[in-house]
């Protein structure tokens, strides 16, 4: 039995923006990574899929169950975190989570002992008897993980689980996504916008567009084509593609930045040479993965989303589809 | 991170980890029932802050008090003799408390109602309440029974007080129980009237009003304003059919319904000299809530989430 199936989803919001096209799939148990820019139908494919929202049409089965009529069937077994604030400020998250089980059907003293197991397991400890609204970014994600973990779901559904998350805060988020996925046997759909992100985390990739397929298929296939060298240069950007296209290598350029397409070992050492040669200020020299942003846009793989970009800045930062150099 | 065990000089504690659940899954009728005992414990602000538990309980001791003082003082005035001329001249009857205690009821909808249909909204709870067991629905449902709970029970316990009161008080308490048994029926009809159309009107402006402050001034201004409509129409003597106009508005309706149940003069000019039939009031206040509950339950099907 298929995780979830998808026959020809489409939505059409009132208004006319169609966010789902004629979307056809079949996905099995795993951890599924849903990758596509913001407004690409992410977040409405997984509404669709918990029954918050109806499709206009088509169909959608989750655990073999049509999700149109019998919700509240597979509900039960499924846990949401939203991207949104979805946390009542004024109450304990011990209460809170509870309160959540409960709404999934588990009796008292059930939801009070998962609560405590699983607000335990997402690593909050003595703060869980204070008011949520006290409680910093990550907490608070930890909790929304914990809401959607308490009832024991077959399927996890997490619309960008690490929105707001300073770099180590995403890290342990990850962390938990990862381990929830593998250790526990409970699948797993991640949606984002940050692919660096989704790659470490994901089995299988999703990806995308406009409420259109673009590609569903195992991480590896996606990755495993070559990347690009990014070479940032203080000034002389323009003498180093000159220098490097001389070499026979197809530079381009973006501001001070000059990206290298790598086929193999070669363009390392013309790259050193070239720089060492011109004298040229060198900045940071990076590693690029090519590939699952170049699904969305036919662009060189800058780095920097737009979208993630204000939020990322430093080396730390390389940006989606760099997170391979760190 | 939690996966971790750790050496303290109590011993170790071991992480397990996460755990899979294997216990009982009670389904959407067990979460529905949940809710609404939820909703009729934080009504009263139980399971919140100490604040959360003034304005309810505060509320709830002002309706109860006279029919705490009614009975004391029946008491003393029996042993001293005067029993029966007292129980004559008591302000506090079965068919007046209703009028004692409307006003204290509606505060209580306008302070109480905002707090179980504004917050999930404000909060943008309501996409986790609706990704599980329950439907929108039963939300809605669950919500406004979890309310007109709540008043039922600030409504009904003065009278019970009230009810026991004068059969202890009464000279033999077996003569006192035959007396007062007949109004047991009348003022739980009166009180479960009351409750079902104060919680459905306030229940339907408060789940349209997210924001608490707007949401307290609708609920007082759909109760104050239409008595005063009605009344300056009715002052026009405009006619018959504009007396009946007395059955959009829930707080004569409750006071025409009122008056008809016990067979009593109503206070309220307006109802006196309307030729409604009795059992009009009670019909409108019935299909007041229902339609009222309606259009809640609507509003969920609808509000984002």
């Amino acid at each position: 039995m298929a995780l979830i199936a998808l026959h020809g989803l489409t939505k059409r919001y009132p208004g006319g923006v169609m966010a789902l096209d004629g979307l056809t799939l079949e996905l099995e148990p795993g951890i599924i990574g849903l990758v596509g820019a913001n407004g690409a139908g992410k977040s409405t494919l997984l509404k669709i899929l918990l029954g918050l929202l109806e499709p206009t049409s088509g169909s959608a089965e989750v655990l073999g169950i049509d999700v149109r009529g019998r919700g509240t069937t597979v509900r039960p077994h499924l846990g949401y975190m939203p991207e949104s604030d979805c946390l009542p400020l004024d109450t304990s998250a011990t209460d809170f989570v509870s309160h959540m089980a409960r709404m999934s059907g588990l009796p008292g003293s059930a939801a009070r002992e998962r609560t405590a197991e699983v607000l335990r397991h997402v690593g909050l400890y003595e703060e869980r008897y204070r008011a949520i609204g006290g409680y910093s970014t990550g907490m608070k994600q930890r909790v929304k993980l914990a809401q959607a973990l308490v009832h024991d779901p077959r399927l996890l559904l997490l619309d960008e689980p690490t929105n707001g998350l300073d770099p180590a805060g995403r890290d342990e988020m990850l962390g938990l996504v990862r381990r929830t996925g593998t250790e526990f046997g409970i699948a797993v759909i991640v949606a984002s916008h940050l692919l660096g992100e989704i790659e470490r985390v994901c089995d299988f990739l999703v990806a995308i567009d406009a409420g259109h397929l673009l590609r569903a298929a195992p991480l590896g296939s996606f990755t495993e084509r070559t990347g690009y060298l990014a070479v940032e240069v203080e000034e002389g950007a323009a003498a180093l593609v000159d220098a490097l296209a001389a070499k026979g290598l197809q530079p381009a350029v973006d501001g001070r930045t000059v990206v290298v397409p790598i086929e193999d070992d070669r363009p390392y050492d013309l790259v050193r040479d070239a720089l060492a040669d011109l004298g040229l200020p060198l900045v940071r020299l990076e590693q690029r993965r090519r590939g699952l942003e170049d699904l969305f846009a036919d662009r060189p793989s800058d780095g920097t989303d737009g979208a993630d970009g204000a939020d990322r800045a430093g080396p730390a930062s390389v940006g989606a589809a760099g997170s391979d150099v760190r | 991170m939690s996966l971790s065990s750790a050496t303290g000089p109590g011993g170790r504690i071991y992480d397990l980890g996460y755990q899979r659940y294997g216990g009982p899954r009670l389904g959407r009728r067990a979460a529905a029932t949940a809710l609404f005992t939820q909703s009729l414990r934080t009504a009263f602000g139980i399971g919140r802050g100490g604040r959360a538990k003034i304005a309810p309980f505060a509320l709830a001791g002002l309706a109860i008090l006279p029919a705490i003082l009614a009975v004391g003082i029946a008491a003393l005035a029996t042993q001293a003799g005067a029993g029966n001329v007292l129980d004559e001249a008591s302000p506090v009857r079965y068919e007046t408390y209703h009028g004692l205690t409307v006003t204290l009821l509606i505060l209580f909808c306008a302070a109480q109602a905002p707090e179980l249909f504004g917050r999930d909204q404000r909060y943008g709870v309501l996409s986790l309440y609706f990704s599980r067991a329950i439907t929108r629905s039963d939300y809605a449902v669950a919500r406004v029974a979890g309310l007109m709970a709540a008043l039922l029970v600030v409504d009904l316990t003065p009278q019970v007080i009230l009810f026991v009161g004068r059969v202890l008080v009464a000279a033999d308490p077996i003569t006192g129980l035959q007396n007062e048994i007949p109004n047991v029926p009348l003022f739980t009809a009166q009180a479960l009237l009351t409750a079902l159309l104060l919680g459905g009107l306030s229940s339907l402006i408060a789940a349209w009003t997210p924001r608490r402050a707007y949401a307290t001034a609708g609920i007082i201004a759909a109760a104050i304003i239409p008595p005063v409509v009605v009344a300056i129409v009715d002052s026009m003597e405009v006619g018959d059919l504009a007396s009946y106009l007395v059955l959009l508005s829930p707080g004569d309706v409750l006071d025409g319904a009122n008056s008809w149940i016990f067979g009593a003069l109503s206070q309220n000019p307006v109802i006196v000299r309307s030729d409604v039939p009795g059992p009009a009031y009670v019909a409108a206040a019935l299909v007041g809530a229902a339609v009222m509950l309606a259009l809640t339950v609507r509003r969920y099907q609808r509000v984002g989430a």
